[in-house]
């Protein structure tokens, strides 16, 4: 490798050998707006401090009594500045910026003095994400983020870039991952007939015709890897605020609130409201932003998996190819019970974090059909005759009624008072179904085949009355399946079955590459 | 009443009993220095530091009492396709962890560990969730699992 300078100093065009030297990489800037994006962020961030220096300000009132004297320039100037460094930092960062696309990898190179390369393996690709911040709107720009499943921090963000430029780049990315051969934008391969076979079969197609489709011989030209969406349902604003408000969090801050005005009656104290201040901004700030993350909330489908459209200030566009949902959750608070309102969460390898709260909602807020259809998009088979049945027993049966949960015993009502009723499992053919909850009500599904590791615990409570608490364990994110206080038989025989069918079902299980049929 | 944490078909492998010391060894420098200053202020200052003397003394007296029956109540077995382990006596749980799901393992041992001839076998899966490690393994015996696990990972192979 030579260094750094003199690497990045090779044009973007001309290429480099990659690890496998038969491949030609062609290396791409980011959109040449970017530093002017990222620079905001600097800028926002000094005003918040300064804003906040005010207000903490103390008796002078530091920048009040600055403003309102003669030297008010000197603050637009000091901004100036500071936006200056931002930008200047920006632009060193983006000449410093380029990536590629392998006929297997992604490559990213960044830093300024600590130079990075990525190179992610575009079949451990777990989802592809174009996401779009306020201030990249004004310029209609997008950053894409390429997850894999190595962690915190592992994923490949390529931003900005023009909005037409990030699509195409998505569905390159997908095309790729998905086991078609696509031709780069060379010479060559604006040769390719224009009749060449479609990526993708027409709209509507069943699944099980879509996995025929690719030629694997004939490179395809980049338009056409575009794969058709076909949208499945949209969340309307009125139910998504009306959730809202009939959510825990929003009648904690009420409760709160109000305990604060009697306080405040009691005593006569106005610092109570100053006091208690941070926690309801929190409560607040918690509500806004999830009605500002899942605001026109999109569900489609198409063969590269699930998409999901959503947020009004950042937009996001998510993309989940098949098979990498680890895990599914459908819960319902307390208050959406009347309105058969549900909400779906999923895990997915490198979403978990701090951004989990964003990436991992499935549906915000939809009936039990439409909970039920979007379960059916990521889990398209659960493997029983009647699926609608087994779910809605997981949705709100408990043992009263007959069904196929193994339940838990009633002597556990000791330990589980509210919810003994409704805790147990069930198994298909393709997932384990675990049910929970009275109050808020949850049902986790696993895929058999996406099942991590197994865990059995059990107190000394627990010993006493023979019953033992069963564990799923997932991928990082929102859903961690368990099953609390099953007899110690059913949940011994559940372990030892379970990761037998885990075994059997990954044997079975899809080709990374969902276009490419197994043993190709 | 079968218990959950017995399957038929295992036989358990122990850990070292070195691991009790190496248990021991921290709680009574943590525990024994404050219960010592207890008992020396109590005897020169104030019978009322016999309280501070006992709170930890007490501790340290029941660490000697479990801390020998958790280490013998860790166990693990390696199965054709899964590795299981367990622990607690109060508490108990155990772990299956198929090969084919780890990603990677680590092999530690501490300063102590290493005078007392021990290491650590941690397994890690795609799951944070995933508490699956052997504390108290003679370092021999860590390296012939961990070649084992890793080898039977690679044989076992899947993504996620």
């Amino acid at each position: 490798m030579s260094t750094p300078e003199h690497e990045v100093d090779r044009g973007p065009a001309q290429g480099e050998s990659a690890p496998d030297a038969t491949e030609e990489l062609e290396w791409r800037r980011v959109h040449p707006i970017t530093p002017l994006v990222r620079g905001w962020a600097v800028v926002g961030a000094a005003v918040v401090i300064l804003g906040q220096q005010t207000l903490d300000g103390g008796p002078r009132g530091g920048l009040i009594t600055l403003v309102s004297s003669g030297y008010w320039w000197t603050l637009l100037v000091a901004l100036g500045a500071i936006a200056l460094v931002g930008w200047g930092y920006s632009a060193l960062a983006w000449r410093m910026t380029s990536f590629a696309v392998g006929d297997e990898t992604v490559h990213l190179r960044r830093g300024i003095l600590f130079r990075q390369q990525r190179h992610a393996r575009l079949d451990r690709l777990q989802s592809v994400d174009i996401r779009q911040p306020l201030v990249a709107r004004f310029f209609g720009l997008c950053e894409l983020t390429l997850e894999t499943a190595g962690g915190t921090d592992s994923g490949v963000a390529i931003g900005f870039l023009k909005g037409s430029d990030a699509d195409e780049l998505r569905a390159e990315l997908l095309a790729r991952a998905a086991g078609l051969k696509v031709a780069g934008k060379r010479p060559a391969a604006a040769q390719a007939p224009s009749d060449a076979v479609t990526a993708h079969a027409p709209e509507g197609a069943p699944a099980a015709d879509l996995a025929a489709v690719p030629d694997a011989e004939q490179p395809l030209p980049v338009a056409s890897l575009e794969a058709p969406q076909v949208p499945v349902l949209t969340v309307p604003l009125g139910r998504l605020i009306a959730s809202v408000v009939r959510s825990g969090a929003m009648i904690t801050l009420l409760l709160w609130a109000a305990g604060v005005v009697v306080v405040m009656i009691v005593t006569g104290e106005w610092a109570v409201i100053s006091a208690s201040l941070p926690a309801v901004l929190g409560a607040g700030g918690y509500l806004f932003n999830r009605v500002t993350g899942e605001f026109d909330f999109r569900v489609a489908i198409s063969p590269d998996g699930v998409r999901l459209r959503h947020g009004m200030l950042e937009t996001r566009s998510q993309t989940i190819p098949p098979g990498r949902v680890q895990a599914v959750r459908l819960v319902q608070s307390v208050l959406w019970r009347d309105r058969d309102w549900w909400r779906v969460q999923l895990n997915v390898a490198g979403y978990g974090g701090e951004s989990e709260e964003k990436n991992s909602v499935l549906l915000p807020v939809g009936t039990r059909e439409e909970a039920l259809t979007v379960l059916s998009l990521v889990l398209p088979d659960l493997g029983v005759d009647e699926p609608r049945r087994v779910l809605d027993a997981g949705l709100d049966g408990d043992s009263r009624h007959e069904s196929s949960y193994v339940t838990a015993p009633r002597r556990t009502r000791i330990l589980d008072p509210v919810a003994w009723r409704r805790n147990g499992f069930t198994v298909t053919g393709r997932a384990l179904l675990m049910r929970r909850g009275r109050m808020v009500k949850i049902l986790d599904v696993v895929p058999h085949e996406r099942t991590q590791s197994l865990a059995l615990s059990q107190g000394p409570w627990q010993r006493r009355l023979g019953v033992a608490s069963f564990q799923v364990h997932s991928t990082e994110g929102p859903v961690h399946p368990e099953v609390p206080h099953l007899d110690a038989a059913d949940a011994a025989q559940l372990m030892t079955e379970q990761a037998r069918r885990a075994r059997t079902a990954r044997a079975a299980a899809g080709p990374e590459r969902w276009m490419e049929r197994q043993g190709e | 009443m079968t218990s959950p944490f017995e399957p038929h078909d295992v036989t358990w492998n122990s850990v070292s009993p070195r691991l009790v010391t190496a248990r021991l060894v921290p709680g009574t420098i943590s525990l024994g220095i404050p219960a010592v200053a207890g008992i020396a202020l109590a005897v020169t200052v104030s019978p009322w530091f016999w309280i501070l003397a006992g709170v930890p003394a007490v501790s340290l007296l029941w660490s000697f009492l479990l801390v020998p029956r958790q280490v013998r109540a860790i166990g693990y077995a390696e199965r054709d396709d899964d590795l299981l382990i367990r622990k607690g006596v109060m508490f108990r749980s155990m772990v299956v962890v198929p090969y084919g799901r780890m990603q990677y393992v680590d092999v530690e041992a501490g300063p102590l560990d290493r005078r007392l001839g021990l290491a650590k076998v941690q397994l890690h899966t795609a799951s944070v969730g995933t508490d699956a490690q052997i504390p108290g393994l003679p370092p021999d015996e860590a390296a012939r699992l961990r070649d084992r696990l890793a080898s039977r990972g690679e044989a076992r192979l899947a993504g996620l």
